[in-house]
């Protein structure tokens, strides 16, 4: 459904990524993990193309592009087929929650504001926002925004989801509410690329681990091989550390 | 002081408020226009015209207004010669005009270029993560953002504008500064008080009225900034 081929990026002469084979079938939840500055959320921004790559190919729900000389219009295309749920939320300041996620389906898909307003109302309510539609998003908690957020993606049916740490900005006692929204997401059977740092999250909810390191994947598989039974060094390396800082 | 005096030319000072408000309303609105592609090419470091426009506005911000509208009123004539029009002079007016909205280019894209620079990132990248043209972020979500910071600086620009448009009578535009020297030239010199004194009241009066709509425009916005939570102080201040 996703397929990544050859990708390559790099910001000023210093490569980030290199060579990245990634393929994600549909329905499925592809977690990527690995030590900060290995590239992980640079390789999700090339998918909606928020970097450009230097070279690579890209299939996503029936397109085809070469990274080196896609045009603005098979950006647009691309991106139409994805949806992000960032870091710090990046909700529409101006907007209030319902308008949040019903902006990009009148904007973009040109849906009448009926249509977009009862959809938006569905995902609101799945998230478990239905009382706050009318709400600003300074007047939102952190994990109440992330939650609009991934209502806002879910509401323009995308193919995928591309998550970017989307608990690494919350308090810690909101995490969970947003992490009980991706899993509820994950089910619906939307495919997912998620980057986290929460690892028994990812080992939970993931169909497949991808661990990067130093700008390449290094080892990729079903979670239990990841976390369980890797004989990979850097791998064992870096989650060794991460459960010993847990602890 | 001769009251009676001042009250007896107002209605003539009146009559030419209409040129005042001409050359500040045609000046404001060309100039918000020029501003806007000036901003953009800053904005983006467009290669070569980026340095024209640094140019530009180092050249509006260092030259006093008042030699900028000698420069253009005997300037653009020549101009228009050099490249094969047969004009030997324009109206005083126009050139006017042309300098003030030259001049409000500048000092407008100077307000709109760290409004727009104050919007994070994060909003550009949400709005074209989900597939919006460029077009359709700006008009959607960046430019309603934008609008409330940019609106106090905007409002200065303005009345800058009113205070600066009272120089154009040096080149023979006759408007309310036009008219005093010319009564006051008419009466010997003899009441120059009055009729300065009459023209102070009634520029206070347009800044004053000005003030109050650009306030008014301001508590709306203000209801905007709150909810979006950007920063801005309690009453912007005007040097009236």
């Amino acid at each position: 459904m996703l397929n990544l081929r050859n990708l390559n990026l790099s910001f000023h002469g210093n490569k980030v990524l290199e060579d990245i084979d990634l393929e994600v079938k549909k329905g499925e939840v592809v977690t990527l993990i690995g030590p900060s500055g290995t590239g992980k959320t640079s390789l999700l921004r090339c998918i909606n193309l928020l970097e450009k790559p230097d070279s690579g190919f890209i299939s996503l729900g029936g397109l085809d592009y070469d990274f080196s000389s896609i045009d603005k219009k098979e950006t647009l295309n691309l991106r139409r087929k994805t949806a992000m749920v960032f870091q710090q939320y990046n909700l529409f300041k101006n907007k209030t929650a319902i308008e949040n996620v019903m902006d990009a389906q009148m904007v973009v898909q040109k849906k009448s504001k009926k249509e977009a307003y009862e959809k938006s109302m569905e995902e609101l309510k799945r998230v478990g926002l239905e009382a706050k539609v009318d709400a600003y998003p300074n007047q939102l908690s952190g994990g109440q925004q992330q939650r609009v957020s991934i209502a806002r993606a879910l509401a323009v049916e995308p193919e995928v989801i591309l998550f970017d740490e989307p608990t690494s900005a919350l308090d810690p006692e909101l995490v969970g509410e947003v992490l009980k929204s991706i899993e509820e997401v994950a089910k619906s059977g939307m495919t997912i690329i998620l980057v986290t740092h929460e690892m028994s999250f990812a080992q939970d909810i993931s169909d497949k681990v991808v661990f990067m390191d130093k700008g390449q994947v290094a080892e990729s598989g079903r979670p239990e091989q990841i976390f369980k039974e890797s004989d990979n060094a850097r791998t064992q390396q870096f989650l060794n550390k991460f459960y010993a800082a847990a602890q | 002081m001769d009251l009676q005096y001042m009250i007896s030319i107002l209605p003539e000072f009146l009559r030419v408020i209409p040129i005042t408000m001409l050359v500040v309303v045609v000046s404001a609105v060309f100039g918000f226009l020029l501003s806007v592609p000036v901003a953009g090419i800053r904005i983006r470091k467009v290669p070569v015209l980026n340095l024209i426009t640094d140019l530009y506005i180092s050249f509006t911000r260092s030259i006093p207004i008042l030699l900028q509208l000698f420069l253009f009123f005997f300037g653009i004539p020549v101009l228009l010669q050099l490249l094969g029009f047969d004009v030997t002079n324009i109206s005083a007016m126009t050139a006017a005009i042309v300098c003030l909205i030259i001049y409000n280019g500048a000092y407008m894209s100077e307000v709109i270029r760290p409004a727009y620079l104050a919007i994070e990132k994060g909003q550009h990248e949400a709005a074209e993560s989900l597939g919006y043209t460029r077009f359709q972020k700006l008009t959607k979500i960046i430019i309603p953002q934008m609008t409330p910071i940019a609106l106090p600086g905007l409002g200065n620009a303005i009345i800058h504008l009113i205070h600066d448009s009272s120089l154009v009578f040096a080149i023979g535009v006759v408007d309310i500064m036009g008219l005093a020297t010319i009564i006051s030239s008419g009466s010997f010199g003899m009441q120059q008080v009055e009729v300065f004194l009459t023209v102070a009241f009634i520029y206070w009066g347009i800044s004053f009225a000005s003030e109050q709509i650009i306030r008014y425009l301001e508590r709306r916005k203000k209801r905007v900034l709150n909810r979006t939570g950007y920063e801005m102080k309690e009453e912007a201040e005007y040097n009236v």
